[in-house]
């Protein structure tokens, strides 16, 4: 029986149509993925292989989180079904039995959800043998993975979801209930993964996932590319617990569902009939008189209808379980984002305001989406759900009143949302003691630019559900809405003009407010307005009123409602939309030039393609740079007139100059004797011909004119250097060049391949003698002389590099001429800013922060950074070669801190809004300030040869010198938790690696090894050798190297340098830190403890150490262990990362295993090797082990 | 009060709704005076007041809001007069006492007299009440007759029902319909006399039903106490077994019907 009903079911379900659409919708979002780059499900793929086990598993397990909707959408059906088309009786009369049923339905809704899934397989499998396909880019074709991942990822997941939603749908007898309950499912997995982001996350959470995504991301986290073609998701410890936790818990459901299901009619089961009025019914009284009324029609009496349409609908929202049920998710995802918001190395901001708009845009405004979907749906069908559209249908009511009552409901319950949001972060404010609440801020980031995104949104939703006519179809619209704003983009089509209803994007900075962003917005914001307008008319004409469906009779009932007053308003709403969007394809592509990603890196090609053939060509090298610089903050231009001094310092004369500019700038120049033999301004390349050719140490000037003038405004505004309050632009991009410039080459090496380029050469090889001759910062200068004049508005100061030499105001501009004193490198930048100015000196040199006035709190602090680090430089390394320190803030738009001779533009989101009052936190103010200060050493003094290893010597040293003055303030404990952070960032760089990962000292320019790894070699070294060893190293390379001349310097002479300091025994480290990578797994196995007669703890730890060297794609080769290893004990402690060390010894390791006994005079907690993280090691929590 | 009689999918409901503005003629015109109801909705649906076979309620919502709204959306936007008649129309629907109550509560009948209420909502010209008993109990059904004769005195009622006791028990005029087509309209008491002695009874053997079917023109066939009785319409009395009774209303509905299904056959034939 339980056969027959389950064949019977499957022959149901698969003669369904919704099978086939899930199947097909299935089918083509995984080829899309596999196939091109355009979809992307669960991330870039960067090196990895299309059809990667890694890839495969991602995917699938991606996809499967959809399959709440469809397993729910299958068991709903098996269970609803009959109530819906009341056979509930027929069936439960019959001599079914209750097991029989219940598992018959459920098996065959949980076959076809996972039929569904087959699709998924098959797209990867099938979609991996297109011919489009890059072969380099696809390993063999294995079945496993896909087996394994069907089975062990897809299966258990479906069928715990498959569990949960039959046991409500079969308890409660509701559809609303179910698809409430999915809502709820969703929304509390999102809450619950809010509070595991922490670094410090465990197995408990992991253990918690029921998608199976933690165990995933814990174990493939740092795997290498290596390993993502290779490996499969091993099937033990916490993934298996996963995996058998939850098919448990999808069991016990089933037998409660089978226990507490009643094969009766009608109402759920338990459920006590609905309370019915039992009142004695009289007859009905007589002579109570109908009064008779007037009834008024048209104008006043249409708005009341409107309003009392209004009334009852808001009020239905408003009341409903869903509605309360999603903004409570909504509320306390917010509270969690707002909370949590924005960390950085675990410290966060201050609650700033535009911090909490970003918190609702990015934890709120997806539920608010999701009520608008939810609600349209209800809210369109909500008379037809009830049956009481015969009713409503027959009022006198005009039609207009009742959708619009309806939509304007939806959008004022949507601004109750947005208001909850905003009460939320207020509170969240208050209760971080941060009492600056911007309401007119709060009102324009809230429910003006979310507000009018989101009433878009609604709209459409709303007439996607009037013009199909059919609430799945409404539904599905709304998703490929959200999906389709990516595919666009992905795609390529990424104009505004026709990505319907996606408004440009604003980004508000307490310097430059919303600033140029606001111009775009609006006028996008206009024209999507518009032509939601011009829909919502021909929502009114296809508005069903009645019980016609069919699409030819809606079309004639719309002919019918189409009267001179819609004819006039469409034709005006039509004629506003078209001449604004003139308009904007007016700014946006007459006065802007309008390209895609993809036309851009076409370019980039072409110019590669073009020039490549001149790099590094003889060309003669600027050595003075004299400019005037005009600042028009309010028009955003910027006016350059400048001078450069060409010295010929090669052997032999050069008779052609290569300029380059950034393309589509205006440039003008004049070098006395030359002649444009080129002129390619689509690439921003010119080669000016000699006609006296400059002989070897010969001199002469270039004059050039650069006008940067902001005109209109763009579809995505690229250009956020220049604007009314906050200028900061850099020679690199406002100054022409002379030679080719590599910044211009694509780097990944699918964006080549399909430009027609080989893989990427990131780097000169290390000795390249023709490359060490050029820096690793400027090819067209060595050391210059930087006198500049810059203007402002009066209201602005303007900086640059150099000492001010004088300040005037003419023509009502502000004027500041700055002039070096020793030799800079050749780059400098430009800031103009309505500043406050905060001075302080360290020995007689001048300390000052140019900042914004609406933040002061860390200014205090750069102040102190900058004191100490000089401190500890001057002491260690070499004197300071400048005469000032200053730090000028920058608007948010981008986020790094960088430095210039004597000068540091810092963003105003790194520093200038990080909350240090907790002092737990780490102050990575302090650290950047350092960081940036020990540039004025480390790139400014010291620079090394353009090749590989460049930029160790700038940003590793620079790291290296940030860690010690930041230990001399926050002692070793902290140091652990900020080493900690970089360790992970490391690790997580390693997999995203588009090229190849390489040792440190032959680094390519990758910031997770320069920076990252910099920082945990330079510390271990430091441990391991002393830190006046390190330093005097240090000093050596400064002493040989410092400003020097071409041939520059390379990392060869700081691992000499390096070498010369470390005692024999401890040679292999270098090998082990900077010429090589390699990796450790070390683990404690045992941890024993016994308390001696003295009171003394003794710890007997067995440890296990693996010592690996891994290859450029991640391969890893065992070596054996040779190392002085930390083997320790360590307390308790509340917070992680923070426990005492009681004791800490070095161990040589020559064998796998080794047993150690330590004693110790306090209680110990736990023990094991390397308990502080030092060494690199991809599973660094079983290091230790509780002692027992 | 004009009665609409016929089986089951006649079509009843259909011509209902499009009196009702909410379903479109494909052909054929429909006047109310002088409302050309298929192309002037906006005013049949000022003057209609419509109690459809079968429908809902908002949940969380008292039956006094309920009604308040839909006043407005009949026009009576003066608050006062809205007040005055949802008072009135409560009482008289006798659900004064539940108006604070939430609609999702209410007993079938409370709704269906809910339903009357809103339908009389703004002094409607025409009230078109279908099936309004179905499931209602005997009492029920009792009241629910007497609310709709009282009304019927001052406007046009259109009943549609299945039950014929309905159309006799309160109706002046009458249709009867059946496969969309009209098979008779006009008075039922003339209806009635107009068969006055053509109509004929016998009891008859369950095994003899097939025969009488040939022989004579059965309109229909019922159990009277487990034997089965049938009724036939002849101008004389067909045979001495068959005794006279005097016509119900049944009897007219079952005549046409049959007579209806005869010429179909014939068509078919």
């Amino acid at each position: 029986m339980s056969w027959e009903i389950l064949k019977f079911e499957l022959r149901y379900h698969l003669r369904q149509p919704l099978f086939y659409i899930l199947f097909v919708i299935f089918f083509f979002m995984t080829f899309g993925a596999v196939t091109s780059d355009a979809v992307q499900i669960g991330g870039a793929l960067g090196n990895v292989n299309r059809n990667a086990p890694f890839v495969i598993m991602q995917l699938l397990l991606v996809m499967s989180t959809f399959g709440v909707l469809t397993t729910t959408a299958y068991v709903a059906s098996a269970i609803n079904r009959d109530f819906e088309y009341n056979t509930d009786s027929l069936f439960f009369s019959s001599p079914v039995k209750k097991s029989q049923y219940l598992f018959g339905r459920f098996t065959a809704a949980f076959i076809v959800s996972s039929l569904v899934y087959l699709g998924v397989v098959t797209a990867i499998m099938i979609g991996s043998f297109m011919p489009w396909l890059d072969k380099e880019r696809l390993g063999a074709f294995a079945l496993k993975p896909y087996v394994f991942s069907y089975f062990v990822l897809i299966l258990p997941n479906l069928f715990l979801f498959a569990a949960i939603f039959f046991a409500v749908a079969a308890l409660t007898r509701s559809l609303m209930a179910t698809y409430t309950s999915v809502a709820a499912f969703y929304v509390a997995y999102i809450v619950s993964r809010v509070s595991l982001r922490d670094l410090d996350s465990e197995k408990i959470g992991i253990l918690l996932d029921p998608f199976g995504f933690s165990p995933f991301v814990r174990t493939t986290r740092y795997w290498t590319v290596f390993e993502k073609n290779n490996n499969l998701l091993p099937l033990d410890g916490v993934f298996l617990g996963n995996r058998l936790l939850w098919i448990g818990v999808a069991l016990v459901l089933l037998g409660l569902t089978f226990a507490f299901f009643k094969m009766e009619v009608g109402s759920a089961s338990g459920k006590k009939k609905k309370k019915t009025a039992a009142k004695s019914e009289a007859l009905i009284p007589a002579g109570v008189a109908i009064p008779h009324v007037a009834q008024r029609f048209g104008g006043m009496a249409s708005l009341r209808q409107y309003f009392t349409t209004i009334r009852v609908e808001t009020g239905a929202i408003l009341k409903s379980l869903p509605f309360i049920v999603i903004m409570l998710l909504a509320v306390l995802n917010t509270v969690g984002g707002a909370v949590f918001a924005s960390p950085i190395f675990g410290t966060r901001f201050y609650p700033v305001t535009y911090e909490m708009l970003e918190v609702i845009e990015g934890s709120f405004f997806f539920f608010a989406v999701i009520i608008a979907a939810f609600y349209a749906g209800e809210i369109v069908w909500r008379e037809r759900m009830l049956k009481l559209n015969e009713v409503t249908d027959t009022m006198p009511s005009p039609t207009w009143t009742i959708w619009a009552g309806k939509l304007t409901a939806l959008c004022i319950v949507l601004y109750i949302t947005l208001f909850a949001a905003v009460l939320t972060t207020i509170s969240v404010q208050a209760v971080k003691h941060y009492h600056h609440f911007e309401l007119g801020l709060y009102f324009r980031g809230a429910f003006l630019i979310l507000g009018i995104r989101l009433l878009l949104v609604t709209i459409l939703m709303f007439l996607g559900q009037i013009l199909t006519n059919n609430r799945y179809v409404g539904f599905l619209i709304a998703l490929f809405y959200i999906v389709g704003q990516v595919v666009m983009d992905a795609l390529h089509y990424q104009h505004h003009l026709y990505q319907v209803f996606v408004l440009p994007d604003t980004t508000y900075s307490d310097m430059n407010g919303y600033g140029h962003f606001v111009k775009p917005f609006e006028w996008f914001s206009l024209y999507w307005t518009i032509f939601a307008a011009i829909l919502l008319i021909a929502g009114h004409l296809f508005w069903v009123r009645g019980t016609e469906t069919a699409m030819s009779i809606r079309t004639r009932v719309a002919r019918g409602r189409l009267g001179i007053p819609a004819v006039t308003m469409l034709a005006l709403f039509v004629i506003a939309f078209v001449t604004t969007g003139c308009y904007i394809f007016y700014n946006t592509n007459v006065l802007n030039h309008y390209s895609t990603d993809d036309q851009r890196d076409k370019r980039s090609a072409e110019t590669e393609k073009l020039y490549k053939k001149y790099d590094r060509i003889a060309q003669p090298r600027i050595t003075d740079v004299q400019a005037n610089v005009d600042i028009y903050p309010d028009k955003r231009w910027v006016d350059i007139h400048g001078t450069y001094t060409l010295v010929n310092k090669t052997q032999q004369p050069i008779s052609d100059l290569h300029v380059v500019m950034v393309p589509d700038v205006p440039l003008s120049v004049q070098i006395p004797g030359a002649t444009l033999a080129r002129n390619d301004a689509d690439h921003g390349y010119f080669i000016y011909h000699l006609a006296q050719p400059l002989a070897p140490g010969a001199t002469i000037p270039m004059s050039f004119t650069v006008t940067l003038h902001h005109r209109g405004f763009e579809n995505v505004s690229r250009d956020n250097s220049i604007v009314a309050n906050g200028t900061f632009i850099n020679n690199f991009a406002t100054f022409p060049h002379l030679g080719y410039n590599p910044n211009v080459e694509l780097q990944e090496t699918p964006k080549r391949r399909k430009n027609g380029l080989a893989p990427i050469v990131r780097a000169a090889k290390i000795d390249d003698p023709k490359a060490r001759l050029d820096n690793s910062i400027t090819r067209d200068a060595d050391w210059i002389n930087l006198d500049t004049t810059v203007s402002t508005s009066p209201d602005q100061i303007a900086l640059a590099p150099g000492y001010l030499q004088k300040e005037w105001t003419a023509n009502g501009r502000r004027y500041f001429r700055y002039k070096t004193t020793s030799p800079i490198l050749g780059f400098f930048a430009y800031l103009s800013a309505r500043y406050e100015v905060k001075r302080s000196t360290w020995k007689g040199i001048p300390i000052e922060i140019y900042y914004d006035p609406k933040h002061a709190y860390n200014v205090d602090r750069m102040i102190y950074g900058v004191q100490k680090s000089l401190d500890y430089f001057t002491a260690n390394f070499s004197p300071y070669q400048h005469k000032q320190v200053r730090i000028l803030e920058f608007p948010r738009y981008a986020q790094f801190a960088q430095s210039f001779p004597n000068t540091i533009p810092f963003s105003e989101s790194i520093g200038f809004v990080a909350d240090l009052r907790n002092k737990e936190d780490i102050d990575y103010v302090y650290y950047v300030t350092a960081h940036e200060v020990a540039h004025q050493w480390w790139a400014h003094q010291v620079i090394g040869a353009d090749v590989q290893g460049g930029s160790m010597l700038a940003e590793t040293l620079a790291q290296y010198s940030s860690l010690m003055v930041m230990e001399k303030e926050y002692g070793r404990d902290k140091m652990r938790r900020f080493l900690k952070y970089e360790l992970d960032r490391y690790l997580q760089g390693r997999g995203g690696e588009l090229v190849a990962e390489m040792p440190l000292m032959l680094v390519e320019n990758q910031g997770y090894i320069h920076y990252r790894k910099g920082s945990l070699a330079m510390y271990e070294l430091r441990d391991e050798i002393g830190e006046d060893n390190v330093n005097a190293a240090l000093r050596q390379l400064i002493h040989d190297h410092a400003f020097e001349q071409p041939p520059y310097a390379t990392t060869r002479a700081l691992i000499a340098d390096f070498r010369a300091v470390t005692p024999p025994d401890k040679q292999s480290l270098i090998t082990d830190l900077f010429e090589t990578i390699t990796l450790y797994d070390n683990k404690a196995t045992a941890a024993t403890l016994s308390k001696r007669a003295d009171g003394k703890y003794v710890v007997t730890v067995t440890v296990e150490s693996k010592k690996f060297r891994a290859d450029d794609r991640g391969k890893e080769t065992s070596i054996p262990v040779n190392d002085w290893v930390d083997i320790g004990v360590l307390g308790a402690s509340k917070t992680k990362g923070n426990e005492p060390v009681l004791a800490l010894e070095k161990h040589h390791l020559t064998t796998p295993k080794a047993t150690i006994r330590m004693v110790v005079a306090t209680k110990p907690d736990r023990a094991g090797i390397d308990p502080l993280n030092k060494l690199v090691d991809r599973n660094p929590d079983d290091n230790t082990k509780k002692v027992e | 009060m004009f009665g609409l009689l016929g089986p089951n999918g006649a079509g009843k409901s259909t011509l209902m709704r499009t009196i009702a503005t909410l379903q479109e003629a494909d052909s054929g015109s429909i006047f109310l005076g002088d409302i050309d109801v298929l192309r002037e909705k906006d005013k049949v649906r000022r003057l209609l007041g419509y109690l459809p076979q079968e429908f809902g309620v908002y949940p969380r919502i008292t039956a006094e809001a309920m009604l308040n709204h839909f006043a407005v959306l009949k026009g009576i936007v003066n608050a006062r007069e809205r007040r005055d008649t949802v008072n009135a129309l409560l009482q008289r629907t006798n659900l004064n006492d539940a108006r604070k109550q939430n609609l999702s509560t209410f007993s079938g009948g409370m709704r269906q007299r809910f339903g009357i209420a809103q339908a009389l909502l703004g002094n409607p010209k025409l009230i078109i009440v279908d099936e309004p008993t179905a499931g209602l109990d005997p009492e029920e059904r009792v009241r629910f007759h007497n609310l709709l004769a009282e009304i019927g005195e001052n406007v046009v009622v259109i009943l549609s029902t299945h039950i014929v006791e309905d159309v006799s028990d309160l109706c002046s005029q009458m249709a009867i319909i059946s496969g969309g087509r009209v098979l008779m309209s006009g008075d039922p008491q003339a209806a009635v006399r107009e068969l006055n002695g053509k109509v004929w009874r016998r009891v008859i053997g369950k095994q003899e039903l097939e025969e009488f079917q040939s022989r004579y023109t059965v309109i229909s066939t019922r159990l009277v106490g487990g034997r089965t009785v049938i009724h036939t319409v002849s101008d004389a009395q067909p045979d001495p077994t068959f005794e006279p009774i005097s016509t119900s209303l049944e009897d007219v509905y079952f005549h046409y019907s049959k007579r209806d299904s005869q010429q179909r056959q014939a068509e078919a034939a």
